[in-house]
């Protein structure tokens, strides 16, 4: 295919007004200044994710500038390289999740953890230091360090792909992290983008898994997706008899409620067994109270995450070939933006939409 | 037959609550896996206070408590091969479990969902367990720890609880050359925190918000020595510790547990073993907090008899001795009195005085 040149555009939020958080406008992008160690992609697919919606509603705190351009579940084929690059060349197959910088010198990029690096930056809503902002996928085009450009492996559909560079890593990291394998048992809370990620790859991880939903209309498919059990959290006493079952639980909720309090999910756990919350709430939302009883009974641990590395979205995407890992996608036109985030702010999703690139065709 | 007497310091009375008074009590009904055991040494700990304040909720009456034990095997149950009449042994803060769930056989009986503790908990057939401030106690084998030779009886007193219980989230994480290890609260656990963690090689940071304590906490071994009192003390510790042994007693909703969060190194552990009184839950967390570094916080309870016959090589290994102050058991309301207002220096240990 010949190499296009792209120009930088993309639908973006354009008023400050809390009540047009989803209103849409083709704006123009500056791009991040091309360096050695830059990727080009002209972008194919963006899935939407529940970051989008909690930037461009405001609820993470950080009044948003407008114009935005959110999207961090990128994938698309690279136009160009730097001449640092050797990874990559023109024409792959690439991805780019919610990380799009890191400082590269400290003891934690340094130990390939780029995703806690304290000066890290994100694909949207962030800055470089130069100045530029960095805008996401809901648009034509993007670039990126290497570091955080992920190839895709044959196998791997790029619509599928996509969603994996947040949703999926989000929960692949915290399951590898806390040793999800064969011989254990993993919880997983809330069956939505995440939810439904965390049931497909800890089941071709080899564990045993327990999927506990509020939806009894998503039963069905929670039971296609391979999980072992479905809980249904509508009956206050669910956790009662699952005492002391879980190795891990991997919790996608997105709201704490005061009525589900944090100790009925430790309970749960085996003695240091591992509750990690991925679902990363408004900043008015904290945890549900805990006294340190709540965490002695089994010597638990909880938790949080944020993003993955490099290193574990490579080792996620080979899995996801290998096992033939297929999530359950929506597909829309990204014109259509305004419709996904509403469905996602509104639990509509069936399991993750992704929108399909509109702005320029690179076929 | 042995003609042991049971009788303790015991608490009558909640409104007085370190005024004890010494009375007989029912001891565990003796079975074929139990040791009996004649007290010599008691240590005094942190339950003990949380305990008769009724500061955990209202506790049984009469109640004796301690849960620091040594003493000499009296006699033992047909099923016990381990002990002997006049081994020297130990006992901590629990007492017994069901030893068939998976917990039990995975060697960790301390979280078993059934465990009994020392004092204040009821046996299945109604008995009352009564602690170590008194003349003897009963326990099951799987809880009694034999006492090395070289190790005193009024050292090895405090390891029963304090020492273990910072002993297991240590070895539990790792603990060991390499490791950068915070431990926060210099007390009873946490100047045994800083002992253990010297002793299995690692670098130990030690917080305190006592500044009168630090030339102590210095000849403990330790590293560094961080006043929490100071402004931002936790700021050039970003991103650093690989495990931080919390024996804050005390939370309030001001308590700056996100701050403590942020010196841990990526995926590093906060373990609180201090158990504050019922009414001080943990403050406010948001996922934020555990979103920049993927770290966890944890509990941890007590330790296994693994953990334990462990902490004792090491201690034996290493001739790692706490600092303690004895005192005997009729002076067991002082002691009490300066646990609870932060004076013991840096634990006590009651030597039996009833027989």
């Amino acid at each position: 295919m010949s190499i296009p040149e792209i120009e930088f555009k993309g639908y973006g939020m354009i008023s400050t007004d809390p009540s047009m958080w989803s209103e849409f406008q083709v704006v123009p992008i500056t791009p991040k200044n091309f360096g050695p160690h830059d990727v080009e992609v002209a972008i194919k697919y963006c899935g939407v994710c529940g970051s989008d919606v909690h930037t461009l509603t405001g609820g993470w705190g950080k009044k948003p500038d407008v114009p935005l351009v959110v999207g961090h579940e990128i994938v698309g084929h690279v136009t160009r390289v730097g001449e640092a690059v050797a990874e990559f060349k023109p024409g792959d197959r690439v991805g780019v999740g919610a990380q799009i910088g890191s400082c590269g010198e400290c003891r934690v990029c340094k130990a390939g953890d780029e995703n806690y690096c304290p000066k890290m930056i994100h694909t949207y809503n962030g800055v470089y230091p130069d100045g530029v902002r960095t805008q996401g996928g809901y648009s034509t085009g993007i670039r990126a360090h290497e570091q955080f450009v992920f190839k895709i492996p044959d196998g791997l559909e790029l619509r599928d792909a996509a969603t994996m560079t947040c949703a999926g890593l989000t929960v692949f990291s915290p399951l590898k992290v806390n040793g999800c394998g064969p011989g254990k048992t993993v919880g997983v809370i809330g069956i939505g983008g995440l939810g439904h990620y965390a049931i497909l790859f800890a089941k071709a991880m080899g564990a045993t898994v327990y999927a506990f939903s509020h939806s009894a209309s998503k039963e069905a498919d929670i039971r296609k997706m391979g999980a072992d059990f479905v809980v249904s959290t509508h009956d206050l006493d669910y956790y009662k008899p699952l005492q002391g079952t879980l190795d891990i639980i991997i919790s996608t909720i997105d709201h704490f409620s005061p009525d589900r309090p944090l100790k009925s999910y430790l309970s749960m756990l085996r003695p240091h067994g591992r509750f990690v919350t991925c679902g990363l709430p408004d900043a008015d939302n904290p945890l549900p109270t805990i006294h340190a009883f709540d965490l002695m009974y089994n010597g638990c641990y909880i938790g949080g995450t944020h993003m993955g590395s490099k290193r574990e979205a490579i080792e996620m995407l080979q899995l996801a070939a290998d096992k033939g890992v297929k999530p359950w996608i929506q597909e829309l036109p990204m014109s259509q933006a305004k419709t996904a985030v509403e469905g996602v702010k509104t639990g509509k999703a069936r399991y993750r939409y992704v929108l399909k690139q509109d702005l320029v065709n690179y076929d | 037959m042995s003609a042991v007497e049971f009788k303790g310091y015991a608490l009558t009375d909640p409104s007085r609550w370190n005024d004890l008074k010494v009375s007989s009590f029912q001891p565990k009904t003796f079975a074929p896996d139990d040791v009996e055991i004649a007290i010599t040494h008691c240590g005094v700990c942190g339950s003990d206070v949380h305990t008769l304040t009724q500061g955990w909720g209202e506790s049984k009456l009469p109640l004796v408590v301690g849960h620091e034990i040594i003493g000499h095997v009296t006699r033992v149950g047909d099923k016990v091969k381990e002990f002997k009449k006049g081994d020297r042994v130990g006992v901590g803060a629990k007492i017994g479990s069901c030893m068939q769930c998976r917990p039990c056989k995975s060697d960790y009986e301390n979280y078993c969902p059934k465990s009994i503790s020392t004092y204040n908990s009821e046996y299945p057939d109604g008995v009352v367990s009564q602690g170590g401030y008194a003349t003897a106690i009963r326990a099951h084998q799987q809880f009694v720890f034999p006492i090395p030779d070289e190790i005193e009886s009024r050292d090895a007193a405090s390891m029963m609880c304090a020492g273990l219980t910072v002993y297991s989230p240590l070895k539990t994480y790792g603990t060991g050359p390499g490791k950068k290890v915070g431990i926060m609260g210099i007390g009873g656990l946490g100047h045994y925190a800083v002992l253990w963690a010297k002793a299995m090689g690692a670098e130990v940071y030690a917080f305190t918000h006592d500044k009168s304590k630090m030339g102590d906490i210095k000849k403990m071994g330790a590293d560094h020595i961080i006043n929490t009192e100071e402004k931002d003390f936790f700021k050039p510790l970003a991103n650093t510790l690989d495990l931080i042994v919390s024996t804050r007693d005390v939370f309030s909703p001001d308590t700056p547990l996100s701050d403590y969060l942020s010196m841990l190194f990526v995926h590093g552990k906060f373990i609180t073993v201090g158990i504050p009184d019922a009414n001080q839950p943990l403050p406010s967390l948001h996922p934020f907090s555990f979103a920049s570094n993927g770290c966890l916080i944890g509990g941890s309870s007590i330790g296994s008899k693994k953990d334990a016959l462990d902490m004792l090589e090491l201690a034996r290994k290493k001739n790692v001795r706490p600092w303690i102050e004895e005192m005997p058991m009729k002076d067991v309301g002082k002691a009490l009195q300066n646990v609870k207002a932060n004076k013991v220096r840096y634990r006590y240990v009651l030597t039996q005085d009833l027989n």
